[in-house]
């Protein structure tokens, strides 16, 4: 599927602003099932924008203005073809596979506790019961993965960025980016590698997830999970709508938790106030007039 | 050099002088109303307040000699009382240690340790006197350590200006409140009264070897504003905080802040005094006062806030 | 233990750095000054110079000593003292004194080890993690380290110099062998103590230098700004322009920020003096925008740029990543040091130096064992009262437990942690320390001795003749810390050619 995204945001200010320093994580990554045909970052007061690959392989802009604003407008515009993902369904290896010690020291960073992820022991218990009530290791994966999916509601402003992920268990809503941390919270109390992924979604109400009538849509940055399984590869799961991970989904890139792939994050010298828009344009091409 | 270490030493300066002006200020209304009727004294304590621009502190007490000189002189909640001020001083001295000569930072140092190790609220009912006088002492002391201990470069550049920009101020407030609160109220001005303005600014034998024993209004009026040798006349203040603009400045041919503060001077060089005392003073007294105060946020503007002085926030966006 | 890797997995390689001895051991020490009743060689005439002066002439100069740091205001801040102490830190009136021979051998060791810390943080960050595929270095281990910083994934330096100043800490043990005791790679301090003790000295007592070849060490400035230029963005035009950034005069170590800045005639300067313009540094000075091109920081890590680190933290100096990665400045020391000076990764240090370098460590670690694993960790726990603990991540001696001085209580809260956090602590054989005389009460007494020595890499690793010689104050302790009654020594590095 060729999708055409732009992502924007934009920061007003009530009095001028100055010295503003930006990290931008909005590039869709390239890996087996997607790739970025183009992609282009701006910004209005126009700036010089440093770009790399960070230490979990995601393209990250940066950039500053010192010059007195009181408006900010960042833009990324990509267009990236996805195909459908491969699912472990074949996969009959027992739970107990993730206690081997490969998998202990070789995915070390996606077993520990984050600051978005710190589970405490009614999670870690919750997530047990699952997991040894299950002896094939996908089956048990995909418990967790329902679990959450029918724990939470979704209800955006219930939840606020670093909250505790067990507050988000006991008060059973959040959005997308609770869903996926409590998820990966219940994975890796139990021994499983998960990681965060941060991402655009093709859908008009991303707790639903059926693909959309129109051409063109506005939705929000989304966020889901990837959990390693034995010999296979990562396997990606969205606890928010319980949906596959296809070809609607595009990956920006993946870390331990929220923080390591949150999209925007900046500093200036100013007024504490400010107005803040966020906003995702999806476009899917139709190639179906190329013949 | 570093703005911080130039905005630093510039507070530094005027913080010594502020304190000096205002034990200056205490001592001598202390002298004046001792003379005069209870009525009087309690609007010469008002009217220092005025001077002070503190009209609204202690508007709901009975004001007198105690209440005031606690209130400027210890007084933590008043942040230009003189141990606040001299506690700023250090402050910024301390940041600047690496700045300025260790001679000048023993001489602020100790003396705000002095204030700390005094109980000040007993001395000032028992010996106002002594306490004024060691404040004024000490201040001088530390100009006069800089003047003689500090190599004339930039760092000790901006001392002075912060130090004349902070007297000009003093002064120009002092005779705004004195003369504006006199010709108001329409009557004659005593002998005491004059001896009163004068000796607060140090400039009471000058002026007599000047002038001898006449005190004529206009002519201590002018003394004090245009005076080119008397050290604490604003004019004086004015020409040396100018001479160390000039010295600052890197290109002074295009230099805004200097035409700025030209024109100041000059404005109160080239005044008729008759006139102005015709026009209205306090017309007069306000512009010079808001021109001396633009004199200074130019230096803030120009030397200081190169980059910002606005606070730092953190934004994500999801 | 959670997600730590059982004992299972770490036979091999890492079992090899089980010291070989887990009996007790005699606690001996090594005296410095002498062997027997014989006194060693090099120490033969100062020791008969100090014989020669009185104990009132004795106590008399350590009196002047005291108030020449005094009156200079060389002091520490005390950190949770009472608000704004600041303290001298007492030197001791007799000098440590290290003879030419033992001298190559520590510089050779020092030299050997830096190459491969910066060797190992080069493949770290900007190579391949060889040493970590290869299994030279457990790779959980490293990503585990609170120092290792994932931002800093990417970002080269000039000629590859990430340990630019070092100050790695060197124990005798009791038969006299010199061990790194820690690394520190980030922001080590003492230095201004070296070259203090040693004006400080000279002018108490300047006849204890006659019949010596004391080599100087007041050059450590210029050695430093040279290295400090060698390390600028090549593209910077001129002579660079270099800063030292301090967090500012609350920080225990300001003094000896403002003396460094001196003793090169650099700016220091404070995050707030610095701003970033299109991913360039420069410091706002009242003549405009000045760039800068190499920024000593004696900043930690995580405060140096509020867009990237802690975002609970607005100190620093927003933007400067990204300057640094730009290769628009140079940071000294490099960004992401921590995470080969952490305690845990220090065991695998010798390793480096084999498979960096090819060549066998010219000076030895102290015996450690890393309480993750699992038969380490049984070991450690049946030894508590006669090792020594200490948390990865901390500096200056805080957290450190002796087991020998330890109460029941605090040792079965130390297994409780170990137990819960096993990544958080090593473990150590305790050393004696050697122990040198050192004027107490006016008279001479034994006392336990490390040393500091401080390297400076720039297109060459140079090591200072000397360091600081810390000295524990009470009798018998083996706490040399400044802030736990250390004290300190004057240090003598002998020339090759004697007098």
């Amino acid at each position: 599927m060729r999708l055409e995204i732009r992502y924007s945001t934009e920061f007003a200010y009530p009095s001028m602003v100055r010295e503003s320093h930006n990290v931008l994580r909005a590039c869709p990554a390239t890996d087996a099932n997607q790739t970025v045909i183009g992609y282009n970052v701006f910004s209005e007061p126009a700036s010089r924008v440093l770009s790399y690959t960070d230490y979990w392989g995601t393209r990250v802009d940066t950039f500053g203005i010192r010059m007195p604003h009181n408006r900010l407008v960042v833009a990324a515009d990509s267009s990236v073809e996805t195909s459908a993902r491969a699912e472990p369904n074949d996969i009959r290896l027992p739970a107990a596979e993730y206690r081997n010690d490969e998998i202990v020291t070789g995915f070390h960073e996606y077993l520990q506790r984050s600051p978005h992820t710190a589970w405490g022991v009614d999670v870690a218990g919750i997530a047990a019961g699952l997991v040894s009530s299950e002896t094939d290791l996908v089956t048990a994966v995909s418990a967790i993965h329902v679990w959450v999916g029918e724990r939470l509601d979704y209800v955006p402003g219930a939840t606020y960025v670093g909250m505790d992920v067990n507050e988000v268990h006991q008060q059973r809503q959040g959005v997308c980016q609770d869903f996926a941390h409590l998820a990966i919270a219940m994975y890796r109390s139990q021994g499983i590698p998960a990681r965060y992924v941060s991402g655009y979604f093709y859908a008009l109400d991303q707790s639903i997830g059926t693909a959309p009538e129109e051409a063109e849509i506005e939705v929000q940055t989304h966020a889901w999970v990837e959990v390693m399984i034995p010999s296979w590869g990562w396997w990606a799961l969205d606890p928010t709508n319980l949906q596959s991970v296809g070809d609607r989904h595009v990956k920006i890139g993946h870390g331990r938790d929220y923080d390591d792939v949150l999209p925007l994050r900046g500093t200036y010298h100013g007024t504490e106030t400010h107005e803040l828009g966020v906003a995702v344009h999806i476009t899917r091409e139709r190639l179906t007039q190329q013949q | 050099m570093l703005s911080r270490h130039a905005e630093a030493l510039f507070w530094m300066g005027r913080y010594v002088e502020r304190a000096e002006d205002t034990s200056r200020m205490l001592d001598v209304t202390f002298h004046n109303v001792l003379e005069s009727p209870p009525a009087e004294a309690s609007t010469a304590w008002r009217e220092l307040m005025e001077v002070l621009y503190l009209d609204d502190a202690l508007a709901d007490t009975e004001v007198d000699a105690a209440t005031v000189s606690r209130y400027l002189v210890t007084e933590g909640d008043n942040p230009g009382s003189i141990v606040a001020s001299i506690a700023l001083a250090r402050e910024n001295a301390r940041g600047v240690r690496d700045r300025i000569s260790s001679e000048l930072w023993e001489a602020i140092n100790r003396f705000h340790l002095l204030l700390g190790d005094r109980d000040l609220a007993a001395d000032l009912e028992v010996q106002p006197y002594e306490v004024f006088r060691l404040i004024r002492d000490r201040c001088q002391l530390i100009a006069g350590v800089a003047s003689q201990t500090m190599p004339r470069d930039a760092g000790y550049r901006f001392i002075l200006l912060g130090l004349m920009l902070e007297r000009a101020e003093m002064t120009c407030r002092l005779l705004a409140v004195r003369y504006t609160r006199l010709l108001h109220s329409g009557r004659q001005m005593g002998f005491h009264a004059w001896l009163a303005v004068l000796k607060s600014v140090s400039a009471y034998e000058a002026y007599i070897k000047e002038h001898r024993a006449s005190f004529d209004p206009s002519r201590v009026l002018e003394f004090l504003m245009l005076s080119t040798d008397f050290p604490r006349s604003i004019l004086f203040s004015l020409r040396v905080a100018e001479d160390q603009l000039q010295r600052l400045v890197p290109d002074s041919s295009s230099s805004s802040i200097l035409r700025l503060v030209g024109r100041v001077r000059a404005r109160a060089e080239f005044c008729d005094i008759e006139q102005v005392m015709d026009e209205g003073l306090d017309q007069f007294f306000d512009a010079l006062q808001t021109d001396i105060y633009e004199v200074g946020a130019a230096v803030e503007k120009q030397f200081f806030r190169t980059g910002t002085d606005l606070e730092l926030h953190i934004v994500e966006s999801t | 233990m959670p997600n730590a890797p059982s004992s299972a997995t770490t036979v091999g390689a890492y079992t090899r750095l089980m010291p070989e001895t887990t009996s007790t051991k005699a606690l001996t020490q090594f005296s410095e000054v002498f062997d027997g009743d014989e006194i060693r060689p090099h120490y033969r005439a100062l020791m008969q110079r100090f014989s020669e002066l009185g104990s009132a002439d004795l106590a008399h100069r350590a009196t002047l000593l005291d108030a020449i740091f005094r009156n200079l205001g060389i002091t520490f801040a005390v950190y949770g003292g009472e608000e704004g102490t600041e303290r001298t830190w007492p030197m001791d009136l007799i000098p440590r004194i290290i003879p030419a021979g033992e001298w190559r051998h520590i510089e050779s060791g020092l030299v050997q080890r830096v190459q491969a810390l910066n060797l190992f943080l080069e493949d770290l960050y900007v190579g391949g993690q060889a040493a970590l595929n290869d299994g030279v270095i457990p790779r959980w281990l490293v990503e585990s380290a609170d120092g290792f910083l994932r931002e800093a994934r990417g970002i080269s330096v000039p000629l590859g110099a990430r340990c630019i100043i070092t100050g790695i800490d060197l124990v005798r043990d009791g038969q006299g062998v010199y061990r790194v005791l820690e690394d520190n790679l980030r922001v080590p301090s003492g230095i201004s103590y070296v070259l203090e003790n040693r004006v400080a000295l000279t002018r108490v007592h300047p006849v204890a230098f006659a019949h010596h070849r004391v080599r100087p060490v007041n050059h450590y400035g210029s050695s430093l700004l040279t290295a400090l230029h060698a390390v600028a963005p090549p593209a910077s035009a001129g002579e660079p322009t270099v800063v030292l950034l301090t967090p500012g005069v609350a920080n225990s170590a300001y003094f000896e920020h403002a003396f460094l800045a001196r003793q090169m005639g650099i700016e220091l300067v404070e995050g707030r003096d610095l701003i970033v313009d299109d991913h360039v540094v420069s410091m706002r000075t009242t003549h405009g925008l000045q760039r800068v091109d190499v920024i000593y920081s004696r900043v930690n890590d995580e405060f140096m740029d509020p867009v990237v680190f802690r975002r609970d933290s607005l100190l620093g100096v927003p933007g400067i990543v990204s300057a640094v990665r730009s290769g628009n400045v140079t940071l000294a020391n490099a960004l992401g040091n921590g995470a080969a000076d952490d305690k845990g990764i220090y065991p695998f240090v010798p390793a480096m130096i084999k498979y960096y370098l090819g060549q066998e460590p010219i000076l030895p670690n102290c015996e450690t064992y890393l309480p993750w694993d699992a038969d380490q960790l049984k070991t450690v726990l049946d030894r508590l009262d006669q090792l020594v603990v200490k948390p990865v991540a901390e500096a200056g001696g805080v957290g450190i437990v002796i087991g020998t001085k330890a109460g029941d209580a605090e040792l079965a809260e130390l297994s409780e942690k170990l137990r819960n956090n096993p990544r958080g602590f090593i473990a150590q054989e305790i050393v004696q320390l050697s122990t040198h005389p050192t004027l107490v009460k006016g008279e001479l007494a034994p006392r336990h001795i490390d040393l500091r020595p401080f390297t400076i890499t720039g297109s060459h690793t140079e090591v200072i003749p000397g360091g600081l010689t810390r000295v524990a104050l009470p009798e018998g302790s083996l706490i040399v810390n400044s802030s736990q009654g250390g004290g300190s020594k004057d240090t003598w590095v002998l020339a090759e050619d004697p007098l």
